[in-house]
């Protein structure tokens, strides 16, 4: 475990600046040369976080954008925010294809699934919904109102939907099982994260805690506090190598924690404020941070 | 013989006979209108030219008279009106004299044309008409200074009427009267007469003639004038100009003609005599004798006295007969009027009359007389305050039951009636008493007498507790009921001071979350206090939560309450406090059990539920044991529900439905009716919950509602052995069902116009549902009690409804943790997040004020985002618009071999290529093409 500490993407190696205001969410896409950035200044920007440029601006929001995905074929984009819908958008034209409507509230969080034919959202109206991009429909296909809270996170995998709600609760929606699993952890769940592997769900607790949980028994591996994460929704993700567990902070910190014994291997300022989303390279030591100062910072080992 | 006559002669030709017979028709025809003529008009007949019968008898065809006969024509009933002028001008028919007549009448006329014969023109119009005519002939031929048609006053006839002529040639000459001429030859006539007689008399008829023709002169008075006017033209009409003031035609002497000429008589005496004497009013002259029954006084009116004088100064009035005449009327008619009035007067109609003694009079009932030392304010029996009195004064000592059943239900039973009812009904119990045996308990001394003191004091004390909080049910209080957080401004100290102040003085309250019973804690058994002996500081905190629970009466507000605590996170304060109240709650309630229930045994419950506080509900008890239960939930804790995938989901995830083929889910309960049906499972499902995690209860409660509505027995809640059903999980869902705001199934259906406005409820349903789970419980606990059921034991009337708030779920804890935030500890907290623009996160606190939040916040950003950069960007659309079909089928292409950087240039250089090569394929074979890439794209 000593040698991880070198793998750790620690040092600042790039700042992208150009949004005006709070960057809510960046991501890196699917191969890691591009990422996406979205903010309160209601655009989607294009990056090439590895040469700092800026390569695309997409406006069409009239409200803040709080998340965004990329298809892994680099075609599509999706986001969304406080305008209650979902954005579809051509990524070379950067034109909008279909608004998908159906959110009777701000959304949250948004994912394609692995074929690019879905598009999963996780809203405050306490719904997560799925739409159709292959069809003209924009109507949601399913909806899946068993939240009791706003909807703060979602995930896909190949046969799942996993979300994280205000109300507690982690859930794994089965598609092929038919099953819903219900993970309480009894502190709202700010945000969740799948390990590379995908069996382990990592969530982040508004009690400042993030709960490594294992997905196929529920089980609570790992508690990882120190960081301070109250009342923002803010991202937390494992490294490439699952070694590690990466978490902003309220107070601008940047915090790294073991994944086994759950220390704090580093832990470092990063921003002037609250670090809203950190995104890990899928195959680098490269780890992308946005602040509420309205910066992304490029880090590297 | 005959028949040899016949051979002898031969016959040659043919016989003539026939056209005889044919002829003889038309000869009857033409002989008949001779013929015809003479017979009376029934007889007659009407034939056509060629002498067919025109009409018949009903019997013989009807009546035929038309076209065929038809009564139509042959134009049938097409108007004759309309035609199209349009394509036929010509054709534009006049009517004239022609079209009223038919064939008989032409042929009578013969060659003649119809003209008007001047011959008959009796009022001369025909000729001025005629006149008019050949006058505009004339100036057509000649055109005149003036244009236009002849003005008619010009043109006048040149011929007299018919009229005219005949007295012209009758004698008469224009300017004469038509009369003279006539009496003049008969004067004349009588004068011969007169002479041939006179020549034929002798002298002494002279006189006579003198007479006679004094006589004749007489006789013929008008006829010498006449004839002395004999140039004068005779008057054609006289009118009579109007003289008096009479409405028009209104004839005073109508039906009085006599009085006609006497008037006739006076004026014109008057004129003869009078002429001279000067009336008061030129003007007024000659009406005013006839004043008085025609002006002022219409012909409707009646005559009054009062009416005959208001002229009557300044006038003068000559005495005629006319004047007496409606003074006359006058006199007369007053006399009527009087009898008039008086029938007015009385209100009876005319004719009527009113009658001396009637047999309805009006009855009058006197107020009874109301003794003298009587006093209108009511006096109660037992004044409630008495009862609080009693109350309040010295419990009376334990008592044992007594050993009959019987006796003690009684006792209890009355005793609860007493303590509602007052002391009215104790007496009516004492009166019994003297007859029945049965409530010899009443007495003092008797057997049982100090047990039924012991439950009268109990059952009042009960019934005045539950007066206490109904009267004083402020919004604090309320709010503390429905298990809500105090706002920071209501919970200042001082504030809760005065109230509680008050309420410590007055009495002590039961319904203390706040002010509390005054139980020492040295009564109290030392295992009961150290509950945490195994975690030294949360025991102290304990101690110091019980401190001020029950020795200071006021109790800080719960996380301000240890300093030790400050360094824990606001869910695990919480949470403590959960279990310090819940700890508290079991020792006061092993204390109460000792003072309190002790004597009473599970059969006098039947009878405790009078005064029982609205809002304890018989769930205590578990709740509390609950409760000390989810403190010890671990977390994470995993649930498996049934879920169903849509099938457009499983085809988009490529993957296999797993509900394909099964029966579809039942649909979700729309109505609360629906949810009513599905309610022993929705019971059952909640009891599973509650078995396998008592904090999700609430949590899960609406959404059981639907799972078990989908509900396919599943290998997970087969596990779940059933448990016992719990009276009081019932009444949660259907108590939910009536009460409870919409649920989450009701939330999908309802617009996203809706869901703002709901947004704020959604945060105290939880709230809510815990509220309307406890008084669910008590409601049926109420009910089972009327309809004589047992009602499970531990239902007990617990004093403090601090419970609904520790029921609380803990997540709603934690999730409301925030208001303790709010209070004091962390105001920081808000200040920057209402200062910096990062997202926050939506816990379900934040619901209640997320409205005005989101507004500050949404209202904020415009100004952080300048739309400088709109204006490339539209630029940029504009032009991307034209490349955007390409690139969709360049993306589809590509879509497994970029990666890099250098990918995405060489897309956009393939994408030049591409857009170049469509043009020239476009210049080779447009026609052939152009469909095909039409297609394509």
């Amino acid at each position: 475990m000593a040698s991880s500490g070198w793998e750790l993407a620690v040092n600042e190696s790039g700042v992208l600046k150009g949004h005006e205001g709070a960057v809510l969410a960046v991501r890196f896409n699917g191969d890691g040369n591009y990422c996406l950035t979205c903010g309160k200044d209601r655009t989607l920007r294009l990056w090439n976080p590895h040469r700092g440029i800026h390569i695309k601006t997409y406006k069409s929001h009239a409200r803040e954008v709080r998340d965004v995905h990329v298809t892994t074929d680099n075609a599509k984009l999706v986001s969304c925010g406080g305008d209650r819908q979902l954005f579809y958008w051509d990524v070379s034209s950067g034109r909008v294809i279909r608004k998908f409507r159906g959110h009777d509230s701000e959304v949250n969080s948004v994912k394609f699934n692995e074929y690019n034919a879905v598009v999963v959202s996780a809203g405050y109206d306490r719904s997560v919904r799925a739409f159709d991009c292959r069809s003209q429909s924009t109507e949601p296909i399913q909806i899946i109102d068993t939240f009791q809270d706003s909807v703060m996170s979602v995930h896909l995998t190949k046969t799942e939907i996993i979300a994280g709600c205000v109300d507690g609760t982690v859930r794994t929606f089965d598609i092929r099982m038919g099953r819903e699993l219900v993970d309480q952890l009894g502190h709202p769940v700010n945000c969740i994260s799948l390990s590379n592997d995908a069996n382990c769900v990592l969530a982040s607790c508004l009690d400042s805690t993030l709960r490594l949980l294992d997905r196929s028994t529920g089980e609570l591996l790992q508690e990882y506090k120190g960081h301070k994460c109250k009342s923002y929704k803010m991202d937390c993700c494992l490294t490439n190598t699952d070694a590690h567990v990466v978490s902003g902070s309220e107070d601008g910190f940047i915090y790294f924690w073991d994944l086994v014994d759950a220390s704090i291997v580093s832990s470092f300022r990063a921003h002037s404020s609250v670090v809203t989303s950190v995104s890990y390279h899928p195959k680098d030591v490269c780890m992308l941070t946005s602040s509420v100062d309205g910066t992304i910072k490029v880090w590297r080992k | 013989m005959a028949d040899v006559d016949e051979e002898d002669y031969v016959y040659f030709g043919t016989p003539i006979e026939r056209e005889e017979e044919i002829s003889s028709r038309k000869r009857k025809a033409i002989a008949e209108p001779g013929t015809l003529r003479s017979l009376p008009p029934w007889k007659q007949e009407v034939t056509d030219e060629e002498g067919r019968r025109r009409f018949h008898g009903a019997f013989t065809g009807g009546y035929s008279a038309g076209y065929y006969n038809t009564v139509g024509s042959k134009e049938g009933w097409t108007p004759q009106t309309f035609t199209s002028s349009r394509k036929n001008r010509a054709e534009v028919k006049k009517q004239n004299i022609y079209s009223f007549l038919d064939e008989d009448d032409l042929k009578d006329i013969g060659g003649n044309t119809l003209e008007t014969s001047m011959q008959y023109d009796t009022f001369g119009f025909t000729a001025a008409e005629f006149a008019r005519k050949k006058a505009e002939e004339e100036q057509k031929k000649r055109p005149s200074a003036i244009p236009g048609p002849a003005p008619d006053e010009i043109v006048l006839p040149a011929s007299s009427s018919i009229g005219m002529r005949l007295l012209m040639k009758m004698g008469w000459r224009q300017g004469h009267s038509i009369k003279d001429s006539n009496a003049e030859s008969l004067s004349e006539i009588r004068r011969e007469a007169r002479k041939a007689f006179m020549a034929l008399s002798s002298n002494k008829a002279e006189p006579d003639i003198s007479e006679k023709d004094a006589d004749g002169t007489d006789e013929f008075p008008d006829m010498s004038i006449d004839v002395l006017r004999n140039s004068e033209n005779t008057p054609v009409y006289v009118l009579n100009p109007k003289q008096d003031m009479y409405g028009l035609g209104y004839d005073p002497f109508k039906h009085a003609p006599e009085f006609r000429d006497s008037k006739r008589l006076r004026e014109s005496k008057s004129r003869e005599t009078k002429r001279s004497k000067v009336h008061m009013g030129s003007l007024l002259s000659s009406n005013s004798k006839k004043y008085a029954p025609g002006f002022g006084i219409g012909a409707l009116e009646e005559l009054d006295a009062e009416d005959e004088d208001i002229y009557a100064s300044g006038f003068d009035y000559e005495q005629t007969e006319v004047e007496l005449e409606p003074s006359k009327a006058v006199s007369s008619s007053s006399g009527d009027r009087m009898l008039q009035l008086e029938h007015k007067k009385r209100g009876s109609l005319l004719g009527f009359k009113l009658a001396s003694d009637s047999d309805y009079k009006l009855e009058r009932f006197y107020p009874p007389a109301i003794p003298s030392n009587f006093r209108p304010i009511h006096k109660f029996g037992a004044p409630l305050d008495q009862t609080l009195k009693n109350y309040n004064s010295v419990p009376p000592p334990d008592a044992p039951p007594p050993e009959n059943t019987n006796l003690r239900l009684l006792i209890e039973g009355s005793a609860a009636m007493v303590a509602r009812c007052g002391k009215s009904i104790e007496d009516l119990y004492m009166e019994k008493s003297k007859t029945n045996p049965l409530f010899l308990f009443l007495k003092s001394g008797a057997e049982g007498y100090d047990y039924y003191v012991r439950k009268l004091w109990e059952n009042k004390q009960k019934f005045v507790d539950n007066l206490k909080p109904a009267e004083k049910l402020t919004a604090e209080n309320r709010g503390r009921i429905l298990g809500e957080r105090p706002l920071a401004s209501t919970t200042s100290r001082v504030n809760d001071v005065s109230v509680k102040a008050r309420e410590v003085i007055n009495t002590q309250s039961s319904h203390g979350d706040t002010v509390t019973k005054p139980i020492s804690l040295a009564d109290l058994p030392d295992s009961a206090i150290k509950q945490f002996k195994h975690d030294p500081a949360k025991q102290e905190r304990f101690e110091l939560f019980l401190k001020e629970k029950y020795q200071g009466g006021l109790r800080a507000s719960g996380t301000r309450s240890s300093t030790s605590t400050s360094t824990m996170s606001e869910a695990d304060r919480a949470r403590e406090r959960l279990d310090f109240e819940a700890a508290a709650e079991a020792i006061e309630k092993g204390k109460q059990t000792i003072q309190i229930s002790a004597p009473s045994t599970d059969h006098t419950k039947d009878l405790l539920g009078f005064g029982e506080d609205r809002f304890v509900s018989s769930t205590l008890i578990e709740n509390s044991e609950t409760k000390l239960e989810e403190t010890n939930v671990v977390y994470p804790k995993r649930e498996q529900f049934e879920w169903r995938p849509s099938p457009i989901l499983c085809k988009r995830f490529d993957l296999i439905d797993p509900y394909m083929g099964k029966p579809p889910p039942v649909p979700r309960p729309r109505s609360k009716m629906d949810s009513l049906i599905f309610l022993p499972e929705i019971f059952k499902s909640s009891n599973k919950e509650d078995a396998k995690s008592p904090i999700g209860n609430s949590l899960e409660a609406s959404k059981s509602g639907l799972k078990e509505a989908e509900a396919e027995p599943s290998a997970s809640e087969a596990d779940v052995a059933p448990t016992s059903p719990k009276n009081v999980e019932r009444p949660v869902d259907l108590y939910k069902a009536i009460f409870s705001d919409d649920s989450d199934d009701d939330e999908a259906d309802a617009g996203p116009a809706l869901n703002q406005a709901l947004n704020p409820v959604k945060s105290s349903e939880g709230a809510n549902k815990t509220l309307n789970r406890l008084v669910a419980g008590d409601f049926l606990e109420s009910l089972g009690k009327e309809l004589g059921l047992e009602v499970p034991p531990g239902s007990i009337p617990g004093p403090s409804l601090n419970t609904n708030t520790v029921s609380l779920p803990e997540e709603q804890k934690s999730c409301k943790g925030g208001d303790d935030r709010d209070n004091t500890p962390f105001p920081k907290v808000k200040e920057t997040k209402s200062k910096d623009y990062g997202s926050t996160v939506d816990s379900s606190r934040e619901k209640k004020r997320s409205h005005s939040k989101h507004h500050r916040r949404r209202s904020r950003t415009p100004d952080l985002d300048p739309d400088s950069g709109s204006d490339s960007d539209s630029h940029r659309r504009h032009r991307s618009r034209s490349k955007k079909r390409h690139d969709r089928r360049d993306r589809s292409r590509s879509r497994d071999s970029e990666s890099s950087d250098e990918a995405y240039m060489n897309r956009k250089e393939r994408r030049k290529k591409h857009h170049s090569r469509h043009h020239e394929h476009k210049k080779k074979d447009y026609g052939d093409k152009y469909s095909d890439k039409k297609r394509r794209s």
